[in-house]
């Protein structure tokens, strides 16, 4: 069971590296470049609010989800491990 | 929270204070509406004389509206625009204490309506520091749906006061822009949810900007609606008011923008003619209403 969860988390993981390098349009950035653990906005990955829109949108594309717990928010866009915790907690089987 | 993601707080003397509000009621109830216009002109050169910051800010918008006017002939009509404001502001309190007074006639509510019944999506609706957005707001009230406004808290109490917000709660409600990610969850999702969000288009509050010709200067506007319209998919609606002759309101939702991406990679690029075209209908409303422009503040300037 812990390993599915595992083998899940990491195909989450990769999946968001592919969809955050080509929905944002990050440049000389390679989805295996992006580390699980780095900051998504600001320092890190520096990533701003016009990404964001973006992240959200991709968010409900891809994974069927909306975030509508707003004090959540922070925690859950923190970096890629703490989304894809998100999205393996919430979405849809 | 990262520093660009948040907006830099931005420290400003308000002159729409509670005190100044206090005021204005008050003469409005002592005086009535032409006493409490009377008072404006000895308020208005108060500020004229002595607030340096109120009347440089209002002089970028002057010196560019009116390029040929030389210094005296601007500090008039900065005077003007002072006591032009100080109307309006007048005039919103005897509309939000239920004043029948005024007359407001409203251009565009069809396409709007049709927008209003579309329960898949919302709008985002674009104002800008023009005529009197609250009293704009104000009259869309019929719209039976409330507008969630994108506003710094620092701004809630004095705009709460003039929009008589405690009093129309189920209408009015606010999401912050000092939060998390400068409130795009939330307002992302109240358009998705088929909600509307009400956004400032004018002025950055120090959010990022883009360059865009205003008044054939260059200058920086928000990008924050259309990027929000663009990723919901929803239509952009700008919403304008202006004070006519006599006692009228004219309201303007007319205007009708629908951001998307094409093909090409830089999505901030690809907003800017968004933007532009935002300018452009600012542009037209400050050559037919040129004192009824209250930027107060150097947009120009980034």
């Amino acid at each position: 069971m812990a390993e599915n969860k595992a083998e899940k988390l990491a195909e989450i993981r990769k999946k968001l590296k592919e969809l955050l390098v080509t929905s944002l349009s990050l440049e000389d950035i390679k989805p295996e470049d992006i580390k699980d653990d780095e900051i998504l906005f600001g320092e890190g990955l520096g990533l701003d609010s016009l990404d964001a829109v973006e992240i959200v949108v991709l968010l409900q594309r891809n994974f069927g989800l909306e975030v509508k717990e707003m004090s959540e928010g922070k925690k859950i866009f923190y970096s890629v491990d703490t989304l894809a915790n998100y999205i393996y907690e919430n979405r849809k089987q | 929270m990262p520093d660009n993601v948040r907006p830099a707080k931005i420290s400003s003397r308000k002159r729409g204070n509670r005190l100044g509000f206090w005021f204005f009621r008050s003469c409005l109830k002592l005086f009535g509406l032409s006493g409490a216009y009377g008072l404006l002109y000895l308020v208005c050169l108060h500020y004229l004389l002595f607030d340096r910051k109120a009347v440089s800010s209002a002089y970028a918008y002057i010196k560019r509206r009116f390029p040929g006017c030389g210094s005296g002939q601007a500090i008039f009509k900065v005077y003007r625009l002072f006591v032009s404001q100080g109307q309006q502001l007048i005039d919103r309190f005897a509309i939000i204490s239920g004043s029948d007074i005024f007359d407001i006639e409203l251009k565009g509510y069809e396409r709007l309506s049709a927008f209003l019944g579309d329960k898949s999506k919302g709008f985002v609706l674009l104002t800008a520091h023009v005529g009197s957005w609250q009293v704009a707001l104000t009259t869309l009230k019929k719209m039976a749906k409330p507008v969630y406004l994108v506003m710094r808290p620092e701004d809630n109490a004095a705009v709460r006061e003039s929009l008589n917000i405690d009093a129309q709660d189920d209408f009015i409600r606010v999401i912050s822009p000092e939060g998390y990610l400068g409130g795009v969850v939330e307002a992302m999702n109240v358009l998705r949810a088929g909600g509307i969000v009400s956004v400032m288009g004018d002025r950055k509050y120090g959010f990022e900007g883009i360059d865009i010709s205003f008044l054939n200067h260059k200058a920086y506007f928000p990008f924050g609606a259309f990027s929000l319209a663009a990723g919901s998919n929803c239509p952009v609606v700008v919403l304008l008011s202006a004070k006519l002759p006599g006692r009228k309101y004219l309201v303007d939702v007319s205007h009708v923008l629908n951001p998307c991406y094409g093909a090409t990679k830089d999505k901030k690029g690809q907003l800017r003619k968004y933007v532009q075209e935002f300018a452009e209908v600012l542009d037209k409303y400050t050559a037919e209403y040129p004192y009824q422009c209250f930027l107060f503040h150097d947009v120009w300037k980034n």
